[in-house]
């Protein structure tokens, strides 16, 4: 299908209608700052620096109902929520990547119910960046800053207005569905789209060059595992807001009627890998940050062909001390 | 989803966050960008804050005592019950047989409301919380010499610090958004000095570590500041133009020479030496200190020592400096601000002035008590000798949180009459007579203010479960049973009242507290708020100095360990909260005592066996865990576990200027439990 | 098992427990029949070494081994006492409900060990996984050449499936049990696995083994000195598990997931992670 052109004036309009059938997600501000929630009329946050909180979340969330349980003589019945259809409008490049990266690991074998569930369920929107935030290296991880595919709809914003692009049958319905907003676009439109983005891309690469896999295992094995740890807060956060981080717990709340909970969690704490017994795999905090890294950039490839991190530099934004993924890498490499 | 931008529950850092709202329940939690002090970080129990709103455990209905059992009333019955026998213990014993103690956890407005209670409806200046545990001694102690006991700079100050002494605080564990100021402070180049007996990882990432005896610490302190008049490093102009007393504090430090010191605490003259001199030869140095500090029987003495310390190096009102105590819980500041205390009002207006008492009385409607009140362990001894017949519990686990744990429940099986409100059942509610459910901090507005003097707004994100009310509104409908206008629609309003009574909040208005809140003082609407206090003035005039004297060390031959108390990153206090979150509970789901390997070695102990640690009057069963972060002849436990609860073994030996408890230094002895 | 094995949601299956059986002071064997008619065509479809992730509902899942083999009724676990979740089904009556997802990992490799001859050793309740293979090779014999079996507990109070051991034999399988502390009521041997392997002397062939990972690393590098070849010792590995689908990442060892790549590994992949 041909890319279209969307006036910024429309965008509201659109929004108001795909609402009357979908939730829909989008930056909005609170209290200043740009997060992803529920649309309901605020003014949009599309042109802010992407929000901390992860659009990830509304596929696999911090906390959510696996089932409820309730008992009867002894028996049970389990009911499940069906999941919502939601919009989601703004995600980034690097935050698809991470989807992509999740599809592999939540999808393989055997696929992972409940985000599969809202996978399909969601209609994902991705504008690429041409702005990006300080602590950003997507290039350097090669998920950035332009979306190839695995989009429903793509917007590039590109001055007077956006460039819209289709990337599946559920993206051309709302184009066809909703055509009036929309005209057709311009060769300009297409021409600036490709400057903004080589500009983005460059200026990204300033700051973080690509490094290779090879690059990146030997960066892992000179850094001092033991120093990070002395300088580690505990704070679990580097991993709680990574789009790809995914580890979760399962537990269970209330007697003899409850539900069966599933809330992230982080390879970071000491009682992840902790077995009952007490022996404990990874004991020492400087072992599992190095696990984590290995994770990220060994075994995630590995598995799915992909990196486990998408430069979005999140991590950094959250540390309370300095051994986040960038700061880590940046130094090994310097 | 909903995204609701509040103030975490913890501690008193006060970051900002915003919780993750879904179809009426709180599913997440993640911090603020935007946030002037944390700046889109959290510690772990920040980024878990949602994690126990919508436990199973929740209190949802008021719960009424029928002999041994509990059971479910209406709030009707609740309420009208408690203001009934608060009522009656009054005109039968008189006000003073009757104690409030609110709820460092609760709002300001809450606090305020619940210190107006026990003022104008009961009567007594019997209200106190557990600042008197905490950092009463910097009430008390800062008071005097600065005249205001709060921390002085703001924690973001810190960043400009040349030099920053850290002390009594294990800083990484308690406050860790402080410790990550601190960090970055000495990754900029500040030197950072930090005295604590134990090995923590602050102490262990400092510049200088000092190792104190346990109780030593006016010893050092004025070696530190002896040294530093001796080589010329006071700040002569800053003495001179702004503080009295100085030439009794040099003559009484002189005595604190490097030997002395080296005798009496166990830190060498060279450690002595590097700290001092790095102190008091930076620019800007800043004191951070926290219950190492306070928690003595001469928790005061050590306070003054550290405000003489900064005050002759000029170290106060300027960007860097400062003296700045850590309050624990995230409220404990505004508790105090609002006058939860039993000798002042809201301001620290004192009850025994005549002209603060008649403007509370006039602004209340009524007369008020002149003669200040019991503090908190008073109030407990009191009970326990039937003085004390009736007392409302907001949000407080004495039973947990104060010394001497048979003490406490003599105390509270022992009244008449006990009132709760709480969020969850407790050790202390399962005493009470009447149970009121409360909302917790993601169910109710009001307003928190940080250790920083930040005032901050907590915001409703979801309802409180069951029938579970705000708290605010709970006090309030008491006072208006028990005859006091109390009418209020709305938390915002019970703050435009605080504004109007309480001269450093009179300029905090809901409307005016953004992201970045106010720091209070704060007198007028159009004040932006006082981040650095004293900067040309103290409210006293001229600061004082208060010369103190290292008390001798008791040992006791038969109890030859001295078991210090203190807190973990992953619990928060009494673990009402932090053990019902099942990944802090599981990184620390249980008691041990931390015993040196030498001292282990001597008795047998390996990690992982059972222990008895005994005091004189009590003992308790303990797992033991042998580390090298504690030193020879000391133990550690932390204090949130029931199962080994640290202040069975902890007594009180006040300190008298300030009645806190001396949680940090008990006689005690350990022997194998097989 | 699932009904619907397309996708993972996590609802268990209720199996009822039909029997206990007391297998040690804080062990029993717990033989459960799915309540659900449907999946009593299903049930017997695992592999001796896969495990299944058992509920207590309000208690919470845990991963546990299959201890029947799929040649026998019924579906047996067998289960010892070690935190809540265990202690949970621990209190289970015959007629209780329990929940079981699965079955997951890998299994035995028992095609490989075909025509070949098996030493099946392991000790503490690692033994439990191992009677899966036992029950399964006494079952099929004639497809395996000699089979030996090397069991070692702490006492003789703490050792499993006594009544057992007779039909073992009479299946044409060696049996050698001893126990590391000798009491009055045990007779037989006393020492360490290895030295018990030491009296049995197998011939090299292929190895099952689970048990404490002291206890493995040893026996394993013994075998290897016996002339076993490391691709043919299987070791079946614990982890703290959450979800046993490979997605929770608490059961990672190295790049591995012991959930789905394992529980049974063999000794030349992970000697070195042991």
């Amino acid at each position: 299908m041909k890319p279209l052109f969307l006036d910024p004036d429309n965008l509201v309009p659109l929004l108001e209608e795909l609402a009357e059938t979908l939730e829909v997600v989008a930056p909005i501000r609170v209290e200043g700052e740009p997060v992803f929630a529920t649309w309901r009329g605020e003014p949009l946050a599309l042109d802010a620096d992407n929000p901390l909180n992860s659009p990830v979340e509304f596929f696999l969330p911090q906390k959510e109902v696996l089932f409820k349980y309730v008992q009867y003589s002894g028996r049970y019945t389990f009911s499940e929520d069906p999941p919502k259809s939601r919009l989601i409008l703004g995600m980034r490049p690097c935050d698809l990547q991470a989807i992509k990266v999740l599809d592999e690991i939540f999808g393989r074998e055997l696929p992972d119910h409940p985000y599969v569930s809202k996978r399909r369920s969601t209609i994902i929107v991705v504008k690429n960046c041409t702005d990006p935030g300080e602590e950003c290296f997507c290039a350097s991880m090669g998920s950035g800053p332009a979306a190839e595919d695995g989009y429903d709809l793509l917007l590039t914003d590109v001055g007077p207005g956006y460039l819209v692009e289709s990337g599946s049958p559920a993206g051309m319905f709302i184009l066809r569905a909703h055509s009036c907003h929309f005209q057709e676009a311009l060769p300009e439109h297409l021409k600036e789209k490709e400057r903004l983005l080589d500009l983005a891309e460059e200026e990204i690469r300033k700051r973080m060059p690509a490094l290779t896999p090879e690059e990146i295992r030997q960066a892992i094995e000179e850094t001092d595992w033991e120093e990070a740890e002395k300088r580690c807060l505990r704070c679990g956060g580097c991993s709680l807001v990574c789009p790809v981080c995914h580890c979760f717990s399962v537990l269970d709340q209330g007697v003899p009627d409850g539900e069966r909970l599933r809330c992230r969690d982080s390879c970071t704490f000491s009682g992840f890998s902790r077995m009952t017994s007490g022996a404990n795999p990874r004991a020492s905090l400087g072992e599992r940050l190095r696990h984590w890294y290995l994770d990220k950039f060994v075994y995630i490839p590995e598995k799915t062909g992909m990196l486990g991190c998408v430069g979005c530099g999140r991590c950094s934004r959250v540390c309370l001390s300095d051994v986040d993924r960038w700061s880590l890498l940046r130094e090994a490499i310097e | 989803m909903e995204m609701i931008a509040t103030t975490c529950v913890y501690c008193g850092c006060g970051c900002g966050l915003y919780l993750h709202v879904e179809d009426g329940r709180v599913v997440g939690a993640s911090p603020s960008p935007a946030h002037p002090m944390s700046r889109g970080r959290l510690c772990v129990k920040g980024w878990l804050a949602h994690d126990f709103v919508h436990h199973p455990d929740r209190l949802k209905f008021p719960l009424i005592r029928r002999g041994e059992r509990m059971v479910r009333g209406s709030w009707e019955e609740a309420l009208s019950l408690t203001a009934k026998r608060l009522k009656e213990i009054k005109e039968d014993s008189g006000p003073d047989a009757l104690a409030v103690l609110t709820s460092a956890k609760g709002t300001n407005e809450e606090n305020y409301l619940l210190a107006k209670l026990a003022r104008a409806a009961l009567k007594t200046n019997n209200v106190d919380h557990v600042a008197r545990l905490c950092h009463a001694p910097s009430v008390a102690g800062l008071g005097a010499s600065l005249g205001s006991g709060a921390m002085t700079n703001p924690i973001r100050s810190l960043l400009s610090a040349d030099a920053i002494l850290v002390t009594g605080s294990n800083t990484t564990e308690q406050h860790p958004l402080i410790a990550a100021h601190i960090l970055e402070a000495q990754s900029r180049g500040a030197t950072l000095i930090v005295a604590d007996p134990r090995k923590t990882q602050i102490a262990m990432l400092a510049d200088v570590h000092l190792e104190p005896r346990l109780g030593s610490d006016v010893a050092w302190i004025n070696g530190i500041l002896n040294l530093i008049i001796e080589r010329g490093l006071a700040d002569e102009d800053f003495i001179k133009e702004r503080t009295e007393g100085f030439s009794a504090l040099r003559e009484s430090v002189s005595k604190y020479t490097p030997e002395v010191v080296e005798r009496v605490s166990g830190i060498s003259a060279h450690y002595l030496e590097r700290a001092a001199v790095a102190f008091g030869e930076a620019p800007r140095a800043a004191v951070v200190y926290a219950m190492g500090t306070t928690q003595h029987s001469n928790g005061t003495d050590n306070v003054l020592a550290l405000a003489n310390l900064v005050l002759a190096t000029g170290n106060v009102g300027r960007e860097g400096t400062g003296i700045n105590p850590l309050r624990g819980h995230q409220n404990v500041q505004g508790a105090c601000d609002m006058g939860a205390l039993p000798a002042v009002y809201s301001g620290y207006a004192k009850v025994e002035d005549r002209a603060a008492r008649e403007k509370m009385a006039a602004a209340w409607g009524t007369d008020l008590p002149s003669g200040p009140g019991l503090t908190a362990v008073e109030i407990m001894e009191a009970a326990e000798e039937g003085r004390i017949r009736g007392i409302y519990i907001s949000g407080e686990n004495p039973m947990m949180s104060y010394p001497d744990r048979e003490g406490v429940k003599r105390a509270l099986e022992s009244l008449e009459f006990l009132a709760v409100a709480e969020i969850f059942p407790t050790e202390t509610t399962a005493l009470a007579n009447v149970v009121f459910p409360v909302a917790s901090f993601a169910e109710k507005d009001g307003t928190f203010t940080s250790t920083e003097r930040r005032v901050q707004r907590v915001r409703r994100a979801v309802l409180p479960p069951g029938e579970a009310r705000s708290e605010w509104e709970v006090a309030a409908d008491l006072m208006r049973r028990l005859g006091i206008d109390a009418d209020y629609s709305s938390a915002e309003e019970v703050m435009e009242e605080i504004a109007s009574v309480t001269p450093s909040y009179g300029g905090i208005s809901y409307q005016r507290l953004g992201i970045s809140g106010l720091h209070w003082p704060c007198p007028d609407t159009n004040h932006p708020g006082t981040e650095i206090l004293h900067r040309d003035a103290f409210p006293i005039g001229r600061a004082r100095f208060f010369p103190v004297e290292q008390p001798e060390l008791d040992f006791d031959p038969d109890y030859p360990l001295l078991l210090t108390t203190g807190r973990s990153l992953f619990h928060f206090h009494t673990g009402t909260m932090t053990r019902r979150v099942h990944l802090l509970d599981r990184e620390r789901p249980g008691p041990t005592v931390d015993i040196n390997p030498e001292d282990a070695k001597a008795l047998g102990v390996r990690r992982g066996q059972m222990v008895v640690v005994e005091s004189a009057e009590h003992k308790l069963e303990i797992e033991a865990d042998v580390t090298e972060e504690v030193p020879r002849g000391t133990v550690f436990i932390p204090f949130h576990f029931q199962e080994a609860p640290a202040n069975l073994l902890t007594v009180k030996n006040l300190d008298p200027k300030s009645k806190i408890p001396d949680f940090k230094r008990t006689h005690v002895r350990i022997r194998r439990a097989d | 098992m699932r009904k619907d094995s397309k996708s993972c949601s996590y609802v268990p299956l209720q199996a009822e427990v039909i029997d206990i059986d007391v297998e040690s002071s804080n062990t029993y064997l717990i033989s459960l029949r799915p309540t659900d008619e449907e999946d009593e065509t299903v049930r017997l479809a695992y592999s001796p070494g896969q495990f299944l992730m058992v509920s207590v509902f309000g208690l919470g899942e845990c991963p546990i081994s299959i201890a029947s083999s799929p040649t026998r009724d019924p579906l047996q676990i067998c289960v010892r006492e070690a935190g809540k979740i265990t202690q949970g089904i621990m209190a289970s009556r015959v007629g209780d409900v329990l929940g079981i997802r699965g079955p997951f990992g890998n299994g035995f490799p028992v095609e490989k060990m075909m025509e070949r001859n098996v030493v099946i050793t392991g000790g503490g309740s690692g033994f439990a996984t191992l009677r899966s293979l036992i029950s399964y090779i006494a079952d099929h014999r004639e497809k395996f050449q000699d089979v030996t079996v090397a069991y070692g507990a702490r006492t003789s109070q703490d050792l499993y499936f006594t009544s057992e051991y007779g039909s073992w034999q009479a299946a044409g399988i060696e049996v050698g049990i001893t126990v590391d502390m000798m009491d009055a009521s045990w007779k037989g041997n006393v020492g360490l696995v290895t030295s018990l392997l030491a009296d049995l002397n197998p011939s090299p062939g292929t190895a099952a083994l689970c048990g404490p990972p002291m206890m493995i690393n040893a026996v394993a590098k013994d075998l290897v000195r016996r002339g076993f070849l490391e691709p043919d010792i299987y070791i079946s590995l614990e982890r703290h598990m959450k979800c046993g689908v490979g997605k929770c990442e608490h059961c990672t060892m190295g790049p591995y997931h012991v959930c789905t790549e394992g529980p049974i590994f063999s000794y030349d992949v992970v000697g070195d992670l042991l």
